[in-house]
């Protein structure tokens, strides 16, 4: 090999990773400005716990704890706007909690979100979605421990009043849900270890079923779990997201409501493909490099 | 005719209602179980309850057609109560004989925790016993954990350079153990660290754990006989926010520059974030955390990481106090035993088809 | 005295929150949600009144003795005390506003526009970085220098395409592959090193609880 090409290879492998940033920066731009349309197929986690919602009794309400912070609100908040899309779509009660104060505005921001895109094409009161009838929003509080026990004896206890400040016990929808009996599955959504925690005590205690929705990072940790049949399926990060937008797309098309909403899970494929394979290419070309200059550094 | 004698036809009741208190519970339930009525027309079940003495039945639940048990949760322990189930169809309703009475009264041990039970005093008197041996036996062999001996050589680094050490001790509560872990190796790191003469920072994301971390570092001085170098703002709390706690670390490391860096404990995603602006500045890096996704990256970004189990076996490792290595023992020990245990039970389970996850 | 108070507390804590986890009867259940709920809370209070105290004293004492980068102590210091005074006083939104007049015209500055333009976006900023970190740790550390590491390599790689349709086009199976690898392979050797932390986190709670441990006392203990 000659040597120009030798020292280009040697400084490939000790780059300034400011380039490496540079680069990837313009993989993830460019696909967000000029996006390419991806569809991923669902994962088995992902088809469970669709499935498992999709077919659930009708008295029994879906809740979704959010559990997560703005800092992953790109991650996980597409999850809770499709998780209350199939919900809505199908007709059943909604509950939602935050564990983290600062899922309070996240939670908040979703129901507005997904709540006017189904009055918005509400022809009967049938068809509305209606606070305090449909879903209900339970707010936050405090410990962690008074909340996950306390929600299996009841609900109204543990939250008196609502996050806008009703009386719980006013509100119809409370006479559904009491406790976790009525409650279809509790999905937690986080980029912690709260899912593990739901496990522990809500599911130990009451056998309430749980899945839950995290970050891609943190995925490889509740595997075990999923396995274990301890969550009812489970999306991992965006990726995770998109997959069960396209489900929740599907039964809404099936069910008439092709209504062209936005995906944001979906819309960020491309980029994340494209982030996806940078890397590869890098790992690939810092290999090349490696085994191209081995001789040469020994 | 036909037709008439389906409109006369009632429902058949419910059979066999049995009441019982609810085991292994803090009182207060009881489970009433029966055999659903096996006519298609019946809709649904409603539970009533009758105290001993009073003639009023009051009713508990409406059930569906598929229910066959209820838990009654508002029993009053030590009161007796007698239960009746009523199936209902569109029009008619039959009723059951009621159950025996039954009470509910509170327990003082959970059977079901029985295995658990048995487990915690054999390890707890596995560990006794090693550490008993170890008053004894001064000479117990530990394999070299090279994370640990890498800290001695690290710090004196840093004493070299005239730079500062950098002690985060994770981000989690004092109810994880990993953190209690991490405060006993920041001990030991702090009596270092007083005897070089380095500057010591110790950024904190909980308020209690910042408690007890400036005792912890406090006491150190002391011990390493510096009492006059420790001076209050070597542990300082920052934030309980996940990432705002990682921008102020990092601005640490960009800013102070100190030469090593540990971070053990308790780590979630922000782990990469802190220890690539570590790596990016030069310092060496010893990591350790029971977190498992997050060793991938601390592995790929320090120069040391403890592995699980190491973390909680360091302060042993470094003190070198004889009743903490025994300790390690009897937990190596105990694994063994755990292991051997979980060879045997899934050779009897799959070997000979034994039901034995119905004995644990 | 000093360390025998302590540790007599924890051990007596330690055997009753063992004790509790096998004895269901209200007496005991009842002292330890009291622990667990009121005594726990009680002593948050008191220690975030401490926290809030360490980041004062330790941004005042920069701008005291005018240490390398003091200025940036005032910035911490005056958002501290503004985004307090603002959302103690000065409502949640628009719509449920506080006693301190927190908007100018259209403009509003309550807790919540706070929470949504400085919180959101510089928790998220921080959170992308991983990103980046992740490309580079992944080029730096991914290289096939033996045989552990090439496992490593191959096992991340088709993880990797697993993820993105390029897999599915070079082998229908690929996804399901990485699928397998994360859910069988990955969860063995997780339960594996699960296994000796719990073992670690059991044998380190009986020494705390047995007094053996002391590091957290500072060391030492005689």
């Amino acid at each position: 090999m000659s040597e120009p090409r030798e020292n280009i290879l040697v400084h490939l492998l000790r780059i300034d990773r400011r380039y490496i940033y540079l680069i990837l920066w313009l993989v993830i731009m460019l696909p967000l400005i000029f996006p390419f349309r991806i569809q991923p197929k669902p994962t088995p986690p992902v088809q469970q716990l669709f499935n498992y919602i999709d077919t659930m009794p009708e008295n029994k309400a879906l809740v979704i704890s959010v559990d997560f912070t703005p800092d992953t609100r790109a991650e996980l908040q597409p999850m809770v706007v499709a998780l209350l899309r199939h919900a809505f779509a199908i007709k059943r009660r909604v509950g939602i909690l935050a564990i983290s104060v600062y899922g309070l505005g996240l939670g908040e921001e979703a129901i507005r979100e997904v709540t006017a895109e189904f009055n918005a094409h509400a022809l009967t009161h049938e068809d509305s979605v209606i606070y305090g009838e449909d879903y209900v929003f339970w707010g936050w509080t405090t410990p962690v421990l008074t909340v996950m026990l306390g929600m299996g004896e009841r609900i109204t206890n543990v939250f008196p009043v609502d996050y806008y400040g009703n009386r719980t016990e006013s509100l119809p929808v409370m006479r559904h849900i009491k406790n976790y009996d009525d409650i279809g599955i509790l999905t937690s959504i986080a980029a912690s270890a709260i899912p593990l925690s739901w496990i522990n005590f809500a599911q130990v205690q009451f056998g309430v079923n749980l899945s839950c929705g995290i970050t891609a990072v943190s995925a490889a940790d509740f595997y075990p779990y999923v396995n274990s049949g301890q969550f009812i399926g489970m999306l991992a990060g965006m990726k995770g997201a998109a997959e069960y937008e396209q489900l929740v797309a599907e039964r809404m098309k099936k069910n008439g409501m092709d209504w062209a909403l936005r995906n944001r899970g979906t819309e960020a494929m491309s980029s994340q493909t494209a982030a996806h394979l940078a890397i590869m290419g890098f790992i690939l070309l810092g290999n090349i490099a490696y085994f191209a200059t081995r001789g040469k550094r020994k | 005719m036909l037709p008439l004698f389906l409109f006369l036809t009632s429902i058949s009741p419910p059979e066999a209602v049995c009441a019982r208190d609810v085991p292994n519970d803090e009182g207060g339930k009881i489970l009433v179980v029966w055999q659903r009525s096996n006519d298609p027309n019946v809709l649904g079940y409603q539970v009533l309850r009758q105290k001993k003495g009073s003639e009023e039945w009051e009713t508990l639940a409406f059930l569906g057609r598929l229910a066959n048990r209820y838990t009654d949760d508002q029993a009053e322990n030590r009161i007796h109560y007698r239960y009746q189930i009523l199936a209902h169809s569109e029009s008619e309703t039959a009723v059951s004989e009621p159950s025996d009475y039954a009470f509910a009264i509170p327990h003082w041990f959970d059977l079901t925790t029985l295995p658990a039970l048995v487990g915690t005093l054999l390890f707890s008197f596995i560990f006794v016993y090693f550490i008993n041996r170890a008053k004894r036996d001064k000479g117990l062999f530990i394999r070299r954990i090279a994370g640990l001996d890498a800290v001695e050589e690290a710090l004196g680094r840093a004493t070299e350079m005239g730079r500062a050490t950098l002690y985060v001790p994770g981000l989690s509560s004092m109810a994880d153990v990993a953190t209690i872990a991490s405060l006993n190796i920041l001990g030991e790191v702090a009596k270092k660290t007083a005897q070089f003469g380095t500057p010591l920072i110790v950024p904190v994301a909980d308020p209690i754990v910042y408690t007890v971390a400036r005792e912890v570092v406090k006491e150190s001085y002391t011990t390493a006989g510096r009492p006059d170098a420790f001076h209050q703002d070597i542990v300082f709390f920052v934030t309980d926010q996940q990432f705002a706690f990682a921008a102020a670390v990092d601005g640490i490391m960009t800013r102070e520059q100190p030469a090593t860096n540990f971070l053990i404990g308790m780590f979630w995603a922000e782990s990469l974030i802190l220890a690539e602006t570590g790596a990016a500045t030069g310092a060496i890096q010893i990591a350790g955390t029971d977190a498992i996704a997050q060793l991938p990256f601390f592995i790929t970004a320090c120069d040391y990481t403890l592995i699980g189990e190491e973390l909680y076996a360091a302060s042993a490792y470094i003190s070198r106090e004889p009743l903490l290595l025994g300790a390690i023992k009897g937990q190596d020990y105990t694994k063994a035993l755990i292991t051997f245990l979980i060879l045997i039970l899934t050779i009897l389970a799959l070997g000979f088809n034994l039901p034995v996850l119905k004995w644990l | 005295m000093k360390r025998r108070i302590p540790l007599l507390i924890v051990l007596l804590t330690g055997i009753f929150g063992a004790v509790a986890f096998f004895v269901p009867h209200p007496a005991i259940r009842a002292a330890d949600e009291t622990m667990r709920n009121d005594v726990n809370r009680i002593i948050a209070a008191f220690s975030l009144v401490l926290g809030v105290g360490s980041i004062v004293q330790h941004h005042l004492l920069k701008i005291r003795r005018k240490a390398q980068f003091w200025s940036y102590s005032y910035i911490t210091i005056v958002a501290l005390v503004i985004t307090a005074i603002i959302g103690l006083f000065g409502g949640i939104d628009v719509s449920r506003p506080g006693i301190l007049p927190t908007r100018i015209g259209n403009f509003s500055f309550h807790i919540q526009t706070l929470y949504s333009n400085m919180m959101v976006p510089l928790a998220a900023t921080m959170f992308s970085l991983l990103a980046f970190f992740m490309s580079s740790a992944a080029y730096r550390a991914f290289r096939a220098r033996n045989l552990e590491a090439t496992l490593l390599l191959l096992a991340a790689f088709i993880l990797m395409l697993g993820s993105v349709p390029l897999g599915r086009i070079i082998h229908r199976q690929l996804p399901a592959f990485a699928e397998w690898i994360l859910a069988v392979p990955n969860t063995a050797s997780k339960r594996g090193i699960l296994f000796g932390v719990e073992l670690g986190i059991f044998a380190t709670s009986l020494k705390i609880i047995l007094g053996i441990e002391r590091g957290w006392l500072g060391g030492g203990g005689k």
